[in-house]
Protein backbone atom coordinates (compact mmCIF):
# COMPACT_ATOMS: atom_id res chain seq x y z
CA UNK A 1 0.00 0.00 0.00
CA UNK A 2 1.66 3.59 -1.49
CA UNK A 3 0.60 6.78 0.15
CA UNK A 4 -1.13 7.37 3.39
CA UNK A 5 -4.34 9.07 4.65
CA UNK A 6 -4.23 12.72 6.34
CA UNK A 7 -4.96 11.45 9.72
CA UNK A 8 -1.73 9.32 9.34
CA UNK A 9 0.33 12.27 8.22
CA UNK A 10 -1.22 14.28 11.04
CA UNK A 11 -0.33 11.57 13.58
CA UNK A 12 2.95 10.81 12.39
CA UNK A 13 3.76 14.72 12.40
CA UNK A 14 2.53 14.83 15.79
CA UNK A 15 4.47 11.88 17.04
CA UNK A 16 8.02 13.83 15.56
CA UNK A 17 7.17 16.65 18.23
CA UNK A 18 7.56 14.17 21.23
CA UNK A 19 10.47 13.47 22.40
CA UNK A 20 12.85 10.79 24.61
CA UNK A 21 12.38 12.96 27.57
CA UNK A 22 9.02 14.34 27.21
CA UNK A 23 6.44 13.97 30.09
CA UNK A 24 3.14 13.85 28.75
CA UNK A 25 -0.43 13.56 29.51
CA UNK A 26 -2.46 13.10 26.71
CA UNK A 27 -6.28 12.75 26.22
CA UNK A 28 -8.19 9.98 23.60
CA UNK A 29 -7.96 9.77 20.07
CA UNK A 30 -5.25 10.96 17.72
CA UNK A 31 -3.04 12.63 20.22
CA UNK A 32 -2.67 9.18 22.55
CA UNK A 33 -2.01 7.18 18.72
CA UNK A 34 0.71 9.78 18.40
CA UNK A 35 2.14 9.60 21.47
CA UNK A 36 2.36 5.58 21.38
CA UNK A 37 3.95 6.10 17.63
CA UNK A 38 6.53 8.14 19.42
CA UNK A 39 7.12 5.51 22.14
CA UNK A 40 7.29 3.17 19.64
CA UNK A 41 9.84 4.61 17.40
CA UNK A 42 12.71 7.61 18.83
CA UNK A 43 10.67 7.97 21.98
CA UNK A 44 10.72 4.81 24.29
CA UNK A 45 11.48 6.55 27.40
CA UNK A 46 8.82 9.15 27.09
CA UNK A 47 6.11 9.08 29.69
CA UNK A 48 2.57 8.91 28.76
CA UNK A 49 -0.63 9.56 31.94
CA UNK A 50 -3.84 10.08 31.27
CA UNK A 51 -6.02 12.86 33.97
CA UNK A 52 -7.76 10.22 35.85
CA UNK A 53 -4.99 8.99 37.10
CA UNK A 54 -3.32 6.41 34.81
CA UNK A 55 0.48 5.96 34.47
CA UNK A 56 2.19 4.54 31.55
CA UNK A 57 -1.18 2.75 29.60
CA UNK A 58 -0.21 1.62 25.94
CA UNK A 59 -3.99 0.85 24.91
CA UNK A 60 -4.33 0.20 21.22
CA UNK A 61 -8.04 -1.07 21.69
CA UNK A 62 -10.64 1.30 20.47
CA UNK A 63 -11.95 3.14 23.31
CA UNK A 64 -15.07 4.93 24.21
CA UNK A 65 -13.23 7.54 26.37
CA UNK A 66 -10.89 8.09 28.84
CA UNK A 67 -12.60 5.99 31.70
CA UNK A 68 -13.06 3.27 29.12
CA UNK A 69 -11.46 0.73 31.04
CA UNK A 70 -10.07 -0.71 27.85
CA UNK A 71 -8.30 3.06 27.27
CA UNK A 72 -6.20 1.68 30.73
CA UNK A 73 -4.57 -1.83 29.13
CA UNK A 74 -0.88 -1.72 29.94
CA UNK A 75 -0.59 0.98 32.35
CA UNK A 76 1.87 0.51 34.99
CA UNK A 77 0.56 2.38 38.20
CA UNK A 78 -3.21 4.05 38.79
CA UNK A 79 -3.78 6.86 40.87
CA UNK A 80 -6.01 9.87 40.75
CA UNK A 81 -6.50 13.05 39.48
CA UNK A 82 -4.26 15.00 41.88
CA UNK A 83 -1.55 12.16 41.62
CA UNK A 84 -1.59 13.35 37.66
CA UNK A 85 -2.98 16.87 37.24
CA UNK A 86 -1.72 17.81 40.79
CA UNK A 87 1.46 16.62 41.61
CA UNK A 88 2.77 15.82 38.08
CA UNK A 89 1.34 18.68 36.21
CA UNK A 90 0.48 21.30 38.65
CA UNK A 91 3.92 20.16 40.21
CA UNK A 92 5.45 21.03 36.83
CA UNK A 93 6.83 17.95 35.43
CA UNK A 94 4.75 17.48 32.72
CA UNK A 95 7.03 18.70 29.82
CA UNK A 96 4.04 18.35 26.81
CA UNK A 97 0.17 18.49 26.63
CA UNK A 98 -1.16 17.25 23.53
CA UNK A 99 -4.93 18.99 22.70
CA UNK A 100 -7.77 18.82 20.10
CA UNK A 101 -9.14 22.39 19.05
CA UNK A 102 -12.19 23.62 17.59
CA UNK A 103 -10.57 26.95 17.15
CA UNK A 104 -7.18 28.97 17.57
CA UNK A 105 -5.68 32.52 17.77
CA UNK A 106 -2.40 33.72 16.53
CA UNK A 107 -1.16 33.25 20.03
CA UNK A 108 -2.11 29.83 20.18
CA UNK A 109 -5.19 30.43 22.52
CA UNK A 110 -7.45 27.26 22.37
CA UNK A 111 -11.47 27.37 22.21
CA UNK A 112 -12.52 23.72 23.19
CA UNK A 113 -15.72 24.72 24.85
CA UNK A 114 -18.21 26.24 21.99
CA UNK A 115 -18.83 27.14 18.68
CA UNK A 116 -20.60 30.61 17.84
CA UNK A 117 -22.84 29.71 14.62
CA UNK A 118 -23.38 33.00 12.25
CA UNK A 119 -27.31 33.57 13.63
CA UNK A 120 -25.73 34.07 16.63
CA UNK A 121 -26.81 30.81 17.82
CA UNK A 122 -24.10 28.88 20.32
CA UNK A 123 -22.93 25.50 19.78
CA UNK A 124 -21.99 23.97 23.46
CA UNK A 125 -19.41 20.92 23.05
CA UNK A 126 -18.75 18.74 26.56
CA UNK A 127 -17.13 21.06 28.75
CA UNK A 128 -13.42 21.45 28.62
CA UNK A 129 -12.35 18.66 31.47
CA UNK A 130 -8.91 18.81 32.12
CA UNK A 131 -7.81 20.68 29.10
CA UNK A 132 -7.27 23.98 30.80
CA UNK A 133 -5.29 22.53 33.20
CA UNK A 134 -2.95 21.05 30.44
CA UNK A 135 -2.75 24.29 28.76
CA UNK A 136 -2.38 26.08 31.57
CA UNK A 137 0.15 24.20 33.78
CA UNK A 138 2.32 22.12 30.97
CA UNK A 139 6.19 22.78 29.80
CA UNK A 140 4.65 23.18 26.39
CA UNK A 141 1.47 22.58 24.32
CA UNK A 142 0.95 20.56 21.10
CA UNK A 143 -2.37 21.17 19.44
CA UNK A 144 -3.20 18.78 16.94
CA UNK A 145 -6.86 19.73 14.80
CA UNK A 146 -8.27 19.72 11.21
CA UNK A 147 -6.86 22.61 8.64
CA UNK A 148 -9.84 24.55 8.31
CA UNK A 149 -10.15 28.34 7.62
CA UNK A 150 -12.83 28.50 10.18
CA UNK A 151 -10.43 27.29 13.12
CA UNK A 152 -8.20 30.14 12.67
CA UNK A 153 -10.03 33.36 14.33
CA UNK A 154 -8.49 36.42 14.95
CA UNK A 155 -10.52 36.28 18.76
CA UNK A 156 -11.52 32.66 19.64
CA UNK A 157 -15.11 32.27 20.32
CA UNK A 158 -14.37 30.88 23.98
CA UNK A 159 -11.03 31.31 25.29
CA UNK A 160 -10.89 27.80 26.84
CA UNK A 161 -7.00 27.53 27.17
CA UNK A 162 -4.86 30.75 27.55
CA UNK A 163 -1.59 30.06 24.82
CA UNK A 164 1.29 32.56 24.71
CA UNK A 165 -0.06 35.75 25.28
CA UNK A 166 -3.53 36.61 27.51
CA UNK A 167 -4.98 39.56 26.28
CA UNK A 168 -1.76 40.27 24.21
CA UNK A 169 0.66 40.57 27.39
CA UNK A 170 3.05 37.66 28.14
CA UNK A 171 1.26 34.85 29.43
CA UNK A 172 3.59 34.67 32.44
CA UNK A 173 2.02 37.89 33.71
CA UNK A 174 -1.29 36.39 34.46
CA UNK A 175 0.54 33.99 36.56
CA UNK A 176 0.93 30.99 34.26
CA UNK A 177 3.60 28.79 33.83
CA UNK A 178 5.13 27.30 30.78
CA UNK A 179 5.13 28.03 27.03
CA UNK A 180 1.68 27.50 26.32
CA UNK A 181 0.84 26.47 22.65
CA UNK A 182 4.27 26.43 20.69
CA UNK A 183 3.38 23.57 17.65
CA UNK A 184 -0.25 23.13 15.62
CA UNK A 185 -0.30 20.13 13.90
CA UNK A 186 -2.68 19.53 10.70
CA UNK A 187 -3.76 17.36 8.00
CA UNK A 188 -2.01 19.82 6.03
CA UNK A 189 1.00 21.37 7.90
CA UNK A 190 3.15 22.05 11.23
CA UNK A 191 2.61 25.36 12.83
CA UNK A 192 5.07 26.72 14.76
CA UNK A 193 3.40 29.30 17.29
CA UNK A 194 5.60 32.40 18.55
CA UNK A 195 5.19 34.85 20.73
CA UNK A 196 4.70 36.85 17.44
CA UNK A 197 2.61 35.08 15.83
CA UNK A 198 2.18 31.71 13.96
CA UNK A 199 4.96 30.78 11.31
CA UNK A 200 4.65 27.59 8.56
CA UNK A 201 6.94 25.19 9.57
CA UNK A 202 6.25 22.85 7.02
CA UNK A 203 3.76 21.50 4.26
CA UNK A 204 2.78 18.10 4.19
CA UNK A 205 3.79 15.96 1.06
CA UNK A 206 1.40 17.22 -1.64
CA UNK A 207 0.63 20.34 0.06
CA UNK A 208 1.67 23.94 -1.31
CA UNK A 209 2.87 27.15 1.05
CA UNK A 210 0.15 29.07 -1.04
CA UNK A 211 -2.63 26.74 -0.76
CA UNK A 212 -2.05 26.65 2.92
CA UNK A 213 -1.48 29.65 3.45
CA UNK A 214 -5.19 30.74 1.76
CA UNK A 215 -6.25 28.64 4.30
CA UNK A 216 -4.73 29.76 7.24
CA UNK A 217 -6.88 32.98 7.66
CA UNK A 218 -3.80 34.82 10.20
CA UNK A 219 -1.01 36.42 9.91
CA UNK A 220 1.49 33.51 8.66
CA UNK A 221 4.86 33.77 8.67
CA UNK A 222 5.93 31.63 5.66
CA UNK A 223 10.02 32.88 5.48
CA UNK A 224 10.99 29.27 6.58
CA UNK A 225 8.78 27.00 5.56
CA UNK A 226 9.70 23.85 4.51
CA UNK A 227 8.20 20.28 3.39
CA UNK A 228 7.11 17.91 6.00
CA UNK A 229 8.78 14.62 6.12
CA UNK A 230 7.01 12.17 4.49
CA UNK A 231 5.83 9.25 6.54
CA UNK A 232 8.21 5.87 6.64
CA UNK A 233 6.92 2.22 5.72
CA UNK A 234 7.87 1.53 9.53
CA UNK A 235 5.52 4.49 10.73
CA UNK A 236 2.63 3.78 8.53
CA UNK A 237 2.96 -0.27 9.65
CA UNK A 238 2.62 0.58 13.02
CA UNK A 239 -0.17 3.37 12.71
CA UNK A 240 -1.98 -0.06 10.50
CA UNK A 241 -1.51 -2.66 12.11
CA UNK A 242 -0.97 -1.62 15.95
CA UNK A 243 -1.69 1.24 17.52
CA UNK A 244 -5.13 2.13 14.98
CA UNK A 245 -5.83 -1.06 13.28
CA UNK A 246 -10.02 -0.70 13.38
CA UNK A 247 -9.00 3.04 11.96
CA UNK A 248 -11.11 5.22 14.32
CA UNK A 249 -8.86 8.15 14.49
CA UNK A 250 -6.56 8.14 11.19
CA UNK A 251 -8.89 6.71 8.33
CA UNK B 1 -20.86 -1.86 64.48
CA UNK B 2 -22.48 -2.62 61.19
CA UNK B 3 -23.26 0.63 58.49
CA UNK B 4 -25.39 -0.85 56.14
CA UNK B 5 -28.71 0.55 55.14
CA UNK B 6 -30.83 -0.15 52.93
CA UNK B 7 -30.49 1.97 49.03
CA UNK B 8 -33.98 3.92 50.33
CA UNK B 9 -32.87 4.50 53.79
CA UNK B 10 -29.86 6.28 52.37
CA UNK B 11 -31.44 8.48 49.72
CA UNK B 12 -34.10 9.30 52.51
CA UNK B 13 -31.71 11.39 54.88
CA UNK B 14 -31.09 13.73 51.43
CA UNK B 15 -33.45 16.65 52.15
CA UNK B 16 -34.55 18.74 48.86
CA UNK B 17 -32.05 21.39 48.13
CA UNK B 18 -29.11 18.97 49.43
CA UNK B 19 -25.69 19.55 47.52
CA UNK B 20 -24.91 15.98 46.00
CA UNK B 21 -21.23 14.88 45.17
CA UNK B 22 -20.97 12.16 42.33
CA UNK B 23 -18.00 9.76 42.20
CA UNK B 24 -18.46 8.25 38.46
CA UNK B 25 -16.78 9.44 35.39
CA UNK B 26 -18.77 9.34 32.01
CA UNK B 27 -19.51 5.88 31.87
CA UNK B 28 -17.46 4.18 34.49
CA UNK B 29 -18.57 4.16 38.55
CA UNK B 30 -21.76 5.78 38.24
CA UNK B 31 -24.52 5.87 41.50
CA UNK B 32 -26.91 4.43 39.10
CA UNK B 33 -29.10 2.66 41.38
CA UNK B 34 -28.75 6.25 43.82
CA UNK B 35 -29.58 8.22 41.07
CA UNK B 36 -32.51 6.17 40.47
CA UNK B 37 -33.68 6.01 43.58
CA UNK B 38 -33.28 10.09 43.95
CA UNK B 39 -35.57 10.75 41.05
CA UNK B 40 -38.10 7.94 42.56
CA UNK B 41 -38.36 9.61 45.78
CA UNK B 42 -39.17 12.88 44.20
CA UNK B 43 -35.96 14.46 45.18
CA UNK B 44 -35.63 18.36 44.02
CA UNK B 45 -33.58 21.38 43.78
CA UNK B 46 -30.17 19.64 43.77
CA UNK B 47 -26.70 20.62 43.79
CA UNK B 48 -24.78 17.87 41.91
CA UNK B 49 -20.94 18.28 41.79
CA UNK B 50 -18.75 15.77 39.86
CA UNK B 51 -15.32 16.15 38.12
CA UNK B 52 -17.06 14.87 34.62
CA UNK B 53 -20.23 14.55 34.56
CA UNK B 54 -21.62 11.13 33.76
CA UNK B 55 -24.61 9.32 33.34
CA UNK B 56 -25.79 9.71 36.67
CA UNK B 57 -25.84 13.37 36.30
CA UNK B 58 -27.60 13.21 33.30
CA UNK B 59 -30.59 11.07 35.19
CA UNK B 60 -30.72 13.12 37.96
CA UNK B 61 -31.16 16.13 35.52
CA UNK B 62 -33.34 14.56 33.48
CA UNK B 63 -35.82 12.86 36.29
CA UNK B 64 -35.96 16.83 37.46
CA UNK B 65 -33.91 16.61 40.41
CA UNK B 66 -31.15 19.04 39.71
CA UNK B 67 -31.02 22.82 40.22
CA UNK B 68 -26.84 23.24 40.18
CA UNK B 69 -24.20 20.93 38.63
CA UNK B 70 -20.24 22.52 39.33
CA UNK B 71 -18.15 20.18 36.55
CA UNK B 72 -16.06 20.24 34.14
CA UNK B 73 -18.27 19.31 31.78
CA UNK B 74 -19.03 15.62 30.82
CA UNK B 75 -21.04 13.04 28.28
CA UNK B 76 -21.91 9.27 27.68
CA UNK B 77 -18.28 8.82 25.97
CA UNK B 78 -18.94 8.35 22.29
CA UNK B 79 -22.77 7.55 22.86
CA UNK B 80 -23.21 11.18 23.29
CA UNK B 81 -23.13 14.63 25.52
CA UNK B 82 -25.22 14.99 28.52
CA UNK B 83 -28.63 15.49 26.18
CA UNK B 84 -31.06 15.61 28.90
CA UNK B 85 -28.66 17.92 31.59
CA UNK B 86 -27.64 20.02 28.45
CA UNK B 87 -31.01 20.90 27.39
CA UNK B 88 -31.91 22.05 30.92
CA UNK B 89 -28.59 23.77 31.39
CA UNK B 90 -29.78 25.89 28.07
CA UNK B 91 -33.39 26.58 28.77
CA UNK B 92 -31.81 27.75 32.28
CA UNK B 93 -33.82 25.43 34.55
CA UNK B 94 -30.46 24.39 35.58
CA UNK B 95 -27.08 26.49 37.09
CA UNK B 96 -23.75 25.61 35.43
CA UNK B 97 -20.54 26.26 36.84
CA UNK B 98 -17.88 25.20 34.36
CA UNK B 99 -14.32 24.68 36.54
CA UNK B 100 -11.51 22.68 34.95
CA UNK B 101 -11.00 19.10 36.31
CA UNK B 102 -7.98 20.18 38.53
CA UNK B 103 -9.81 22.72 39.71
CA UNK B 104 -13.06 20.88 40.96
CA UNK B 105 -10.99 18.28 42.32
CA UNK B 106 -9.08 20.81 44.50
CA UNK B 107 -11.80 22.17 45.36
CA UNK B 108 -13.12 18.99 46.96
CA UNK B 109 -9.33 18.18 48.32
CA UNK B 110 -9.88 22.38 50.31
CA UNK B 111 -12.74 21.10 52.11
CA UNK B 112 -11.31 17.64 52.85
CA UNK B 113 -8.80 19.27 54.77
CA UNK B 114 -10.79 22.27 56.11
CA UNK B 115 -8.62 24.57 54.07
CA UNK B 116 -10.29 27.98 54.21
CA UNK B 117 -9.38 28.29 49.83
CA UNK B 118 -6.66 26.57 47.87
CA UNK B 119 -4.27 28.45 45.00
CA UNK B 120 -3.93 27.06 41.96
CA UNK B 121 -3.08 28.28 38.59
CA UNK B 122 -5.41 26.54 36.21
CA UNK B 123 -7.69 28.94 34.42
CA UNK B 124 -5.92 32.31 34.39
CA UNK B 125 -6.51 33.95 31.75
CA UNK B 126 -8.87 32.11 30.24
CA UNK B 127 -12.92 32.81 29.98
CA UNK B 128 -14.00 29.76 32.48
CA UNK B 129 -11.96 31.53 34.94
CA UNK B 130 -13.85 34.83 32.96
CA UNK B 131 -17.40 33.67 33.45
CA UNK B 132 -17.18 32.11 37.07
CA UNK B 133 -15.84 35.37 38.51
CA UNK B 134 -18.86 37.28 40.21
CA UNK B 135 -20.84 34.23 39.73
CA UNK B 136 -19.77 31.34 41.19
CA UNK B 137 -18.44 31.63 45.11
CA UNK B 138 -16.02 28.92 44.21
CA UNK B 139 -13.38 30.81 43.07
CA UNK B 140 -11.76 34.25 43.22
CA UNK B 141 -8.50 35.88 41.41
CA UNK B 142 -6.34 36.88 43.83
CA UNK B 143 -2.45 37.26 44.42
CA UNK B 144 0.27 35.34 46.04
CA UNK B 145 0.55 37.02 49.11
CA UNK B 146 4.78 36.16 48.87
CA UNK B 147 5.25 36.68 45.37
CA UNK B 148 2.31 38.81 44.22
CA UNK B 149 1.87 36.64 41.40
CA UNK B 150 -2.11 36.45 40.51
CA UNK B 151 -3.66 33.03 41.98
CA UNK B 152 -7.06 31.52 41.46
CA UNK B 153 -8.46 30.82 45.01
CA UNK B 154 -10.89 28.16 44.66
CA UNK B 155 -13.01 27.43 47.63
CA UNK B 156 -13.82 24.45 49.46
CA UNK B 157 -16.35 22.58 47.61
CA UNK B 158 -18.05 20.97 50.76
CA UNK B 159 -21.14 18.05 49.52
CA UNK B 160 -23.54 17.17 51.95
CA UNK B 161 -23.72 13.76 50.60
CA UNK B 162 -21.08 12.24 48.51
CA UNK B 163 -22.53 9.03 46.68
CA UNK B 164 -19.53 6.83 45.77
CA UNK B 165 -19.55 3.14 43.94
CA UNK B 166 -17.39 0.48 45.27
CA UNK B 167 -15.92 -2.97 44.80
CA UNK B 168 -16.50 -3.67 47.60
CA UNK B 169 -16.79 -2.47 51.12
CA UNK B 170 -16.99 -3.87 54.96
CA UNK B 171 -19.55 -3.45 57.28
CA UNK B 172 -17.57 -0.68 59.26
CA UNK B 173 -17.28 1.18 55.86
CA UNK B 174 -13.51 0.72 53.95
CA UNK B 175 -14.24 0.60 50.91
CA UNK B 176 -11.91 -1.16 48.02
CA UNK B 177 -12.03 1.05 44.62
CA UNK B 178 -10.13 -0.51 41.58
CA UNK B 179 -8.64 0.90 39.11
CA UNK B 180 -7.61 4.96 38.85
CA UNK B 181 -9.93 6.51 41.24
CA UNK B 182 -9.92 10.08 39.57
CA UNK B 183 -10.73 12.59 42.84
CA UNK B 184 -13.37 10.01 44.56
CA UNK B 185 -11.25 10.20 48.19
CA UNK B 186 -10.88 13.85 47.32
CA UNK B 187 -15.03 13.58 47.35
CA UNK B 188 -15.71 10.97 49.52
CA UNK B 189 -13.39 12.80 52.31
CA UNK B 190 -14.63 16.35 51.57
CA UNK B 191 -18.75 15.49 52.20
CA UNK B 192 -20.35 16.01 55.53
CA UNK B 193 -21.59 12.24 54.97
CA UNK B 194 -20.55 9.65 52.38
CA UNK B 195 -22.63 6.68 51.34
CA UNK B 196 -20.83 3.83 49.74
CA UNK B 197 -22.59 1.52 47.17
CA UNK B 198 -20.70 -1.91 46.80
CA UNK B 199 -21.05 -4.07 44.67
CA UNK B 200 -20.70 -6.62 47.34
CA UNK B 201 -20.18 -6.06 51.18
CA UNK B 202 -17.70 -7.99 53.34
CA UNK B 203 -17.94 -8.73 56.85
CA UNK B 204 -16.10 -6.19 59.36
CA UNK B 205 -12.21 -5.83 59.45
CA UNK B 206 -12.26 -8.95 56.30
CA UNK B 207 -10.40 -6.62 53.77
CA UNK B 208 -6.76 -6.29 52.79
CA UNK B 209 -6.16 -2.52 54.01
CA UNK B 210 -3.52 -2.65 51.20
CA UNK B 211 -6.50 -1.70 49.28
CA UNK B 212 -8.95 -0.13 50.92
CA UNK B 213 -9.51 3.16 48.85
CA UNK B 214 -11.66 5.05 51.64
CA UNK B 215 -11.43 4.01 55.42
CA UNK B 216 -14.66 3.39 57.14
CA UNK B 217 -14.05 7.15 59.52
CA UNK B 218 -14.47 8.52 56.66
CA UNK B 219 -18.22 6.73 55.75
CA UNK B 220 -21.32 7.08 57.05
CA UNK B 221 -23.12 4.38 55.44
CA UNK B 222 -22.97 1.16 53.13
CA UNK B 223 -25.33 -0.25 50.89
CA UNK B 224 -25.44 -3.43 48.96
CA UNK B 225 -26.16 -2.44 45.52
CA UNK B 226 -25.03 -5.86 42.94
CA UNK B 227 -24.50 -4.15 39.42
CA UNK B 228 -25.57 -0.65 40.78
CA UNK B 229 -23.73 0.89 38.12
CA UNK B 230 -25.49 -0.51 35.25
CA UNK B 231 -25.10 0.44 33.01
CA UNK B 232 -21.59 1.95 33.05
CA UNK B 233 -18.88 0.26 33.73
CA UNK B 234 -17.25 -0.79 36.87
CA UNK B 235 -13.44 -1.65 36.63
CA UNK B 236 -12.35 -5.99 36.97
CA UNK B 237 -16.44 -6.75 37.42
CA UNK B 238 -18.79 -5.44 34.43
CA UNK B 239 -18.33 -3.67 31.52
CA UNK B 240 -20.52 -0.93 30.54
CA UNK B 241 -24.00 -1.98 28.57
CA UNK B 242 -23.06 -0.83 24.99
CA UNK B 243 -26.74 -1.79 24.12
CA UNK B 244 -28.23 0.01 27.06
CA UNK B 245 -26.88 2.97 26.77
CA UNK B 246 -27.29 3.55 23.07
CA UNK B 247 -31.17 3.26 23.69
CA UNK B 248 -30.87 5.59 26.84
CA UNK B 249 -28.95 8.13 24.13
CA UNK B 250 -31.51 8.06 21.65
CA UNK B 251 -34.24 8.31 24.19
CA UNK B 252 -32.25 11.65 25.51
CA UNK B 253 -30.84 12.95 22.72
CA UNK B 254 -34.99 12.81 21.45
CA UNK B 255 -36.04 14.22 24.85
CA UNK B 256 -39.39 14.95 25.53
CA UNK B 257 -41.76 11.70 25.18
CA UNK B 258 -39.29 9.39 24.21
CA UNK B 259 -37.10 10.10 27.71
CA UNK B 260 -40.42 10.35 29.87
CA UNK B 261 -41.03 6.64 28.04
CA UNK B 262 -37.39 5.44 29.03
CA UNK B 263 -37.46 7.21 32.72
CA UNK B 264 -41.11 5.01 33.23
CA UNK B 265 -39.66 1.89 31.90
CA UNK B 266 -36.45 1.94 34.24
CA UNK B 267 -36.77 4.52 36.81
CA UNK B 268 -40.27 5.25 38.17
CA UNK B 269 -42.06 2.42 36.67
CA UNK B 270 -39.82 -0.10 38.92
CA UNK B 271 -40.35 -0.13 42.62
CA UNK B 272 -36.68 -1.01 43.55
CA UNK B 273 -32.75 -1.80 42.03
CA UNK B 274 -33.82 -5.46 42.31
CA UNK B 275 -36.79 -5.20 39.79
CA UNK B 276 -34.75 -2.41 37.77
CA UNK B 277 -32.34 -5.56 37.10
CA UNK B 278 -35.25 -7.86 36.59
CA UNK B 279 -35.85 -5.35 33.73
CA UNK B 280 -33.05 -4.94 31.70
CA UNK B 281 -32.53 -8.67 31.94
CA UNK B 282 -30.34 -9.66 34.57
CA UNK B 283 -31.81 -13.29 36.21
CA UNK B 284 -31.17 -13.55 39.40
Amino acid sequence: MSGWTPGEMMAVAASHEISNDDVVVVGLGLPQVAALLAKGRHAPAATLALEIGVFGASSTTPSMGIADPRMWEGARAFGGIVDVLGYLLHGGRVTLGILGALQVDGAGSINSSLVVNEDGTVRRFRGSGGSNDLASLSGRVLVVMRHEPRKFKQRVDFLTNPGRLVDGRPRAEAGLPGHGTTAIVTDRAVLDVTEHGLALRSVHPGESVAAVAADTPLPLDTSGTHQTAAPTEDELQLVRHELDPHRWYTA
Amino acid sequence: MSKVVSLAEAVATVEDGSHVALGGFAITRCAVAAAHELIRAGKRDLQVSQVTGGLDTDLLAGGGCVRKIVSSGGSIDRFGPLYAANRRILNGEIDFEEFSSLSVTLRFHAAALGLPYLPARSMLGSDLLGNLLGRSDGVRLERDPFTGAPVAALAPLRPDVAFVHADVADEEGNAVIGGPTWNIRELAFAARRTVVFAEEVAPAGSLDPDRVTIPAPFVRSVVLTPFGAHPTAVVGRYDYDRAHLELYASAASEGGDAYARYLDEYVLGVESHERYLERVGFVP
